[in-house]
């Protein structure tokens, strides 16, 4: 126990907590009942003390006499500030490889972060080899951890961004592969290991049958994380990457029976033609079970969605734990968890999207995508790590044999399941894409962690010691290579272009074509039932989980709103309007304004000016507005409600009321400042909305309580503007769809001098969150 | 005759199960057929349950029927059809020389084109857009909105500046961007082997 003066203490603690982070795990834990307050504000700010701590600190008081002012507890804080360590550590791993431009550009990060698992793992044993002699200490890929921390993000992050219509054109072949191949290469892996066990000089006679069969379907599935790692990176085309990444996600439900089947028999020793037949029940009660429990869940996650309107900020969190929860239902029933995720996020997709403001969509998309790298970073790292913990039985023999049977078997399957399947594929599968399909059967930290909880014996070892070659042999040989055999046999990339209407509008207007065409010939194909299942989304499903007028919107005017609504984003992010005119929609607006002008020449050259110069001015103070802090709510979304032209109308008209009756009373004009536009959110809606102006007596209530009426009409107002041009008219204020508008305004009669201001402050509302 | 020679280029397509699919095709054609006198009406093709929904169903049904004309005998019917046999890799090398057979991409892709331009003037017009896009979504929207999706598309695909979209900008369009999506999306199963349907029809529509 150290006592220091308070001041030096404050210093001390504020910069070891700096700096521990990369130094020692020293950590300081600061009991402190000095009369110093501000020194408590710092020392909680950097530690959140718990009650416990807090009473421990009290009875420290009460005994001692010497009141310790600074105290050592480690352990107190030891496993979070581990998991965060190793946290940190990866990230920043992570960070340097693209530090590095040349090394990231061979060499995948999955096969970087194995490495630097290995050398921390190496560190950590060497380190600990001196004071004890047990390996305990080092952490390994815990399976639990794995499965229930470390997997699930990286499957919804998967799912939830499924290219949902690959994978549906594609799902017959991808089911094929999962299933079918997957039992091939299980039982051919299997069987084949039990030839190579028997041969007597390879020391492997205790392996029976069924562990080898065991050892088979753990090694045959394509594992997604290592997938996903490797062809994000090669960019390849669609169809390929559906394929290969489709198959590593349907095989989970596979693997799983396969597994709980052998791991029972290899108990058991023996096999009845019953069990195989339940084998093959449990496999459709597995993967079909899993897939509805995910589909409750996303029905009941859409469900809420639909009432989250009035707490924006919780929106992302209901996604997460929604397919969270679906993820471990499906678990308890050992269900197969994936299909189960992968269902929720598929099917909770769509209406989320059209329910959730933008803001939570974005927060959901980067929570994903920083959920999902963290996961995979630390998977491979560990990985790694324990490679060098875990006890290893290196057999020459099994490890060489397992690696060559894993890609024959592999290559095989491919092969003659695309002999099968091209007799059906309208888009042959040719003998790159084959390849590829082949080659990218990559193995990793799922069967890694099968393997891990196999019952402990010299047999477990070996086989760990075999899975972990495998994956190794993979990640780095195939995943290094795969990327210049990419470019070397020209396979097609993946085309870096967003969708544009023209597509869109295409793709519906074929779907409806190729639809037709088969009514006429009275087949009854993909495209019938899935224009039988929209039909049936569109009458029923979307007007129960979608709330508002979004429930009737079709799909391609949901789709042009997004389009522009990035448009508008984009224009943001670069900051400057004078990007502008590289955007498609700025270089045709020229055309039609020469119509507009014709249609309302009211304006004058000097109203014109005025407006140019309001708008200069005032749009610095969008800026301002993003800054400002609010716990509860972000900015107000200003796409968030619908665009409907009647609702815009109606409410423009309820606008001009509601302003003439301000304008005739004295109201407060500094209350309708920006601390205000937030505080409004919390209002009921309806409070805002029956603000009744019969009444008169806005001099005698609070002057608070009228303005914030007001700024939400501006900045409703603001909104149904914005959508339709999308960021057209904010560099040109006089022209194209703002006009009609500056001219209403302008000549609405009324309170001439003080009207005219606060048009002008309306007008700079509107104007100003065109920009934004 | 385009017809002839499809025949011609693709001997292997006369086979057993070009002539299940054509049989399959026959008897859809005779079922359809009410009156029963070898021909389809509009009326006959109104009266599939599912084309009736479709926003599409009077265009496609139009697409089977050749200008002026109120019926649409077998021939005719697969020669239509016959749009959208996928496109075999074996008849890729072969490079037809005089005409293409109807499957050929352009063909498939013109047939769709046709859709859209009602008044044959080789051009998707503002107007002519509009009224697919209304089909397409519906009555609910406002004409300011479809307005400004259609003026969008139009720009976006629109190189010379006629405020209209041409054949060759329609394929343009789709062609950098969406190579595979048109490619294959035009391929239906069921039409497989269609080509040589028509090639059997038309031969027996000769003889």
């Amino acid at each position: 126990q150290q006592q220091q003066q308070p001041r030096a203490l404050c210093s001390s603690s504020s910069s070891s907590s700096s700096s521990s982070s990369s130094s020692s795990g020293l950590d300081l834990v600061l009991n402190m009942a000095s009369p110093d307050a501000s020194g408590i504000n710092r020392t909680r700010g950097n530690r959140t003390l718990t009650p416990e701590e807090e009473e421990d600190s009290q009875q420290h008081h009460n005994n001692t006499k010497a009141f310790p002012v600074l105290s050592f507890n480690f352990e107190h804080v030891r496993k979070p500030f581990e998991i965060s360590l190793w946290i940190l550590l990866a990230l920043l791993m992570k960070l340097g490889f693209h530090l590095i431009p040349r090394v990231s550009h061979i060499v995948p990060e999955s096969c970087l972060l194995i490495v630097v698992g290995l050398l921390v793992g190496g560190v950590i044993k060497a380190l600990d080899s001196d004071a004890s002699d047990t390996n305990s200490s080092v952490p390994v890929l815990n399976t639990k951890l794995f499965f229930l921390y470390l997997l699930p993000p990286i499957i919804l992050d998967a799912g939830y961004f499924l290219p949902i219509r690959h994978f549906t054109e594609n799902l017959g072949t991808i089911l094929m592969f999962a299933v079918v191949g997957t039992l091939w290469n299980a039982f051919f892996i299997g069987g084949m290991m039990y030839g190579v066990c028997q041969i007597e000089a390879a020391q492997l006679g205790d392996v029976d049958l069924l562990s080898c069969l065991l050892f088979g379907s753990i090694i045959s599935a394509v594992d997604p994380v290592a997938v996903l790692a490797v062809f994000e990176e090669i960019h390849i085309n669609e169809l390929l990457y559906i394929l290969v990444f489709g198959e590593s996600l349907l095989n989970d439900a596979v693997t799983v029976v396969l597994y709980h089947l052998f791991e029972e028999f290899s108990h058991a020793g023996t096999v009845t033609i019953t069990d195989a037949f339940l084998g093959v029940i449990c496999f459709f009660v597995v993967s079909l079970g899993g897939v509805m429990i995910g589909l409750i869940y996303g029905i009941v996650g859409a469900f809420t969605s639909r009432f989250t309107l009035h707490s924006r900020v919780i929106e992302p969190l209901f996604v997460f734990l929604y397919s969270y929860m679906a993820y471990l239902s499906a678990e308890v029933f050992h269900l197969s968890g994936i299909m189960s995720l992968i269902a929720c996020g598929v099917a909770m997709r769509p209406y989320v999207e059209a329910n959730i403001s933008h803001k939570s969509y974005t927060t959901i998309k980067y929570f994903m995508k920083m959920w999902s790298s963290v996961s995979e970073t630390l998977i491979f790292i560990f990985l790694g790590v324990s490679t060098v913990a875990g006890p290893h039985v290196w057999n020459w023999t099994f490890v060489i044999f397992t690696v060559i049977l894993c890609l024959v078997s592999r290559v095989l399957g491919v092969v003659g399941l695309t002999f099968i399947i091209n007799k059906f594929r309208i888009v042959k599968l040719t003998k790159k894409d084959q390849f590829i399909v082949a080659y990218g059967g990559l193995r990793g930290a799922i069967a890694f962690s099968l393997g891990f909880l196999l019952t402990d014996t010299h047999m477990k070892t070996m086989f760990l010691t075999a899975i972990i070659t495998v994956i190794f042999f993979t990640v780095f040989v195939q995943g290094m290579t795969i990327r210049p055999l990419v470019e070397l046999l020209a396979v097609k990339k993946k085309k870096e272009t967003k969708r544009s209407i023209n597509e869109e509008i295409h793709t519906q207007f074929l779907d409806h074509l190729l639809t037709g065409i088969e009514d006429v010939c009275g087949h009854y194909g993909h495209h019938h039932w899935k224009d039988k299942l929209n039909r049936f989304n569109k009458t029923y499903v979307k007007k129960c989980l979608i709330s508002g007028e979004r429930s009737t919107e079709p799909q391609l005017i949901s789709f042009y709103n997004k389009m522009e609504l990035r448009q508008a984003m984009m224009l943001v992010e670069s900051g400057s309007l004078a990007v502008l005119p590289s955007l498609t929609s700025m270089q045709n607006i020229q055309p039609r304004d020469t119509v507009k002008q014709r249609v309302i020449p009211s304006i004058s050259k000097r109203r014109e000016e005025e407006i140019r110069k309001m708008l200069r001015s005032n749009l610095q103070k969008t800026r301002q507005r993003l800054r400002s802090y609010s716990r509860h709510d972000l900015m107000m979304d200003p796409f968030e409600e619908d665009l409907s032209e009647v609702k815009f109308r109606k409410q423009r008209v309820e606008m001009g009321r509601r302003m003439s009756h301000y304008l005739t009373v004295p109201a407060n004009r500094q209350e309708t400042q920006i601390p205000h536009l937030r505080k409004v959110n919390f209002e009921p809606e309806h409070q805002v909305f029956t603000y009744d102006d019969g009444k008169g007596d806005g001099g005698s209530s609070a002057p608070t309580n009228p303005s914030p009426p007001l700024v939400i009409r501006h900045l409703n107002e603001t909104n149904q503007v914005n959508s339709p041009g999308g960021g057209n008219d904010a560099e040109d204020p006089h022209g194209g769809e703002e006009q009609p508008r500056l001219a209403r305004f302008l000549s609405d009669p009324g309170p001439k001098e003080e009207e005219e201001e606060h048009l002008g402050g309306c007008l700079n509302c509107s104007v100003s969150s065109f920009v934004y | 005759m385009v017809v002839k020679n499809c025949l011609l280029l693709c001997p292997v397509f006369v086979s057993a199960v070009s002539h299940s699919q054509i049989t399959r095709l026959y008897s859809r054609f005779t079922s359809l057929d009410k009156g029963e006198n070898g021909t389809l009406s509009r009326e006959d093709f109104q009266r599939i349950p599912e084309l009736a929904i479709n926003p599409l169903g009077d265009r496609i049904i139009n697409a089977f029927f050749p200008e002026g004309e109120d019926q649409v005998n077998f021939r005719g019917f697969m020669r239509t059809l016959a749009h959208f046999r996928p496109i075999e890799d074996n008849e890729k090398n072969k490079n037809p020389p005089t005409s293409e057979p109807l499957n050929s991409r352009t063909n498939k892709l013109l047939f769709a084109f046709r859709l859209y331009d009602l008044d044959r003037d080789d051009k998707i017009s503002r107007d002519e857009l509009l009224q697919v896009l209304r089909m397409m979504v519906g009555v609910n929207i406002s004409d300011e909105q479809l307005g400004s999706i259609a003026d969008r598309t139009i720009q976006e695909a629109d190189t010379n500046g006629d405020n209209s979209i041409s054949f060759s900008e329609f394929i343009k369009a789709d062609d950098q961007r969406h190579e595979r999506t048109w490619k294959h999306r035009l391929d239906t199963h069921i039409v497989t082997y269609v080509t040589a349907g028509v090639t059997n029809a038309g031969s027996t529509g000769t003889r």
